[in-house]
């Protein structure tokens, strides 16, 4: 059983980066090698930082080196029974062949809801899906900015006021230019790659993303996304009930 | 560093952006360029011996640049070594570009600074904020300062 290469070396430097964190804390742990199959003792407190669909851990806050990495991506996050005396426990499950649950205490009732919540929104998937609705967003107001240009330029001699945009997009009375900060936004024209716009790194493209009307099989339409906050998916769930079934 | 290598093979199956063969060279001194089935999921990339079902290796997607190295030809290299670089050979420069855009927007980071890039145009233009009605907009993902590590 050969095993997979993974870049390392540029892992562990991002995991260092000040690229932001989506949360931090200590938690308990009980993986690793050597340790029993099934948790016992009360585990080894680590620094743990999660970036992006990332969770890193570290044997202290100033480690150079992470200790270990879970991918996140496809997870789900439980509140766990916990071993014999040791509250505030969760799991990190994954839906795969001889995948162990990746059990996680923290100190408290708050770090713990905090963590389940952080992790379960950690996906690539789900950000993914956030950025979408909010391009869904902004495509529909630039169509109802233009359509209110539009209709204001129509209503000349009518004593009709423009009425509902005024109150959307204050903006509009200061002149709003929609090329104002990015040159790279173009929502209907995005083709390839274009030089980024300021505050986006050199190292990647343009901020407009998805709007070529590539639809992934994979995700689902931007409706979900209300869902997804209204009530747990089997994507994110965190159940803050204690205990299973 | 230990890594959850199990669940990465699991992530390696999923449907992915992209996926094709290409030639594959690693960053050593004399490496060789390989046929190799490369596939594009969530923040890594994946590479396949062709006709293996499990990947040789991936590559996470973070910091990393995309360059255009010949008509039909690429290479990844990340941030803190830039010379370091792993060269894909494409079939056609339209691969090639399709490819490199893929690659210069599958990072996590590139999708939060859209996102937060969005969540500003949306509020300037509508006074509200998008994430408020999600119950989201504090949460530390959206902002750009996030949490120190």
């Amino acid at each position: 059983m050969g095993a997979m290469k993974l870049n390392e070396r540029s892992v562990a430097h991002y995991a260092l980066s000040d690229s932001p964190a989506d949360h931090t804390g200590f938690l308990r742990t009980w993986g690793g090698p050597g340790t029993a199959p099934t948790p016992s003792g009360t585990g080894r407190r680590c620094w743990f930082v999660l970036k992006g669909n990332l969770l890193f851990s570290f044997e202290s806050r100033e480690s150079r080196a992470p200790l270990s990495l879970v991918v996140l991506e496809g997870c789900t996050v439980e509140l766990a029974e916990a071993p014999v005396s040791e509250e505030f426990a969760f799991a990190i499950c994954f839906d795969a062949p001889g995948v162990r649950p990746h059990l996680l205490a923290a100190d408290g009732p708050a770090a713990q809801e905090a963590w389940v919540k952080a992790l379960s929104r950690a996906s690539f998937s789900y950000m993914r899906l956030v950025v979408r609705e909010l391009e869904s967003q902004l495509r529909e107001a630039r169509h109802s900015l233009a359509l209110h240009r539009h209709s204001s330029w129509k209503a000349t001699g009518s004593h009709r006021k423009p009425q509902a945009a005024d109150r959307r997009s204050p903006g509009l009375e200061n002149g709003y230019s929609p090329s104002k900060d990015c040159s790279s936004v173009d929502l209907v024209e995005e083709r390839g790659s274009k030089p980024a716009g300021p505050g986006l790194a050199e190292w990647q493209g343009p901020a407009s993303l998805y709007l070529d009307g590539r639809q992934s099989p994979a995700f689902p339409e931007t409706s979900y996304f209300s869902t997804l906050h209204n009530c747990p998916s089997p994507g994110s769930r965190s159940t803050l009930v204690p205990g299973r079934d | 560093m230990r890594y959850n290598e199990k669940e990465l093979q699991a992530l390696s199956r999923q449907p992915a952006e992209l996926a094709a063969e290409l030639g594959m060279r690693g960053p050593k001194k004399g490496s060789v360029l390989k046929r190799r089935l490369v596939k594009l999921v969530v923040n890594f990339l994946f590479y396949f011996r062709t006709d293996e079902a499990e990947p040789v290796g991936a590559l996470l997607l973070e910091r990393c640049r995309v360059t255009q190295e010949e008509p039909s030809g690429f290479s990844i290299s990340f941030l803190e070594d830039p010379e370091r670089k792993y060269h894909f050979a494409c079939c056609s420069e339209e691969q090639c570009q399709e490819w490199m855009g893929a690659l210069r927007r599958a990072s996590y980071e590139f999708m939060r600074r859209s996102l937060i890039f969005y969540r500003n145009e949306i509020q300037k233009m509508t006074g509200k904020d998008p994430l408020e009605q999600f119950g989201i907009s504090e949460e530390a993902r959206f902002k750009l300062g996030g949490l120190k590590a």
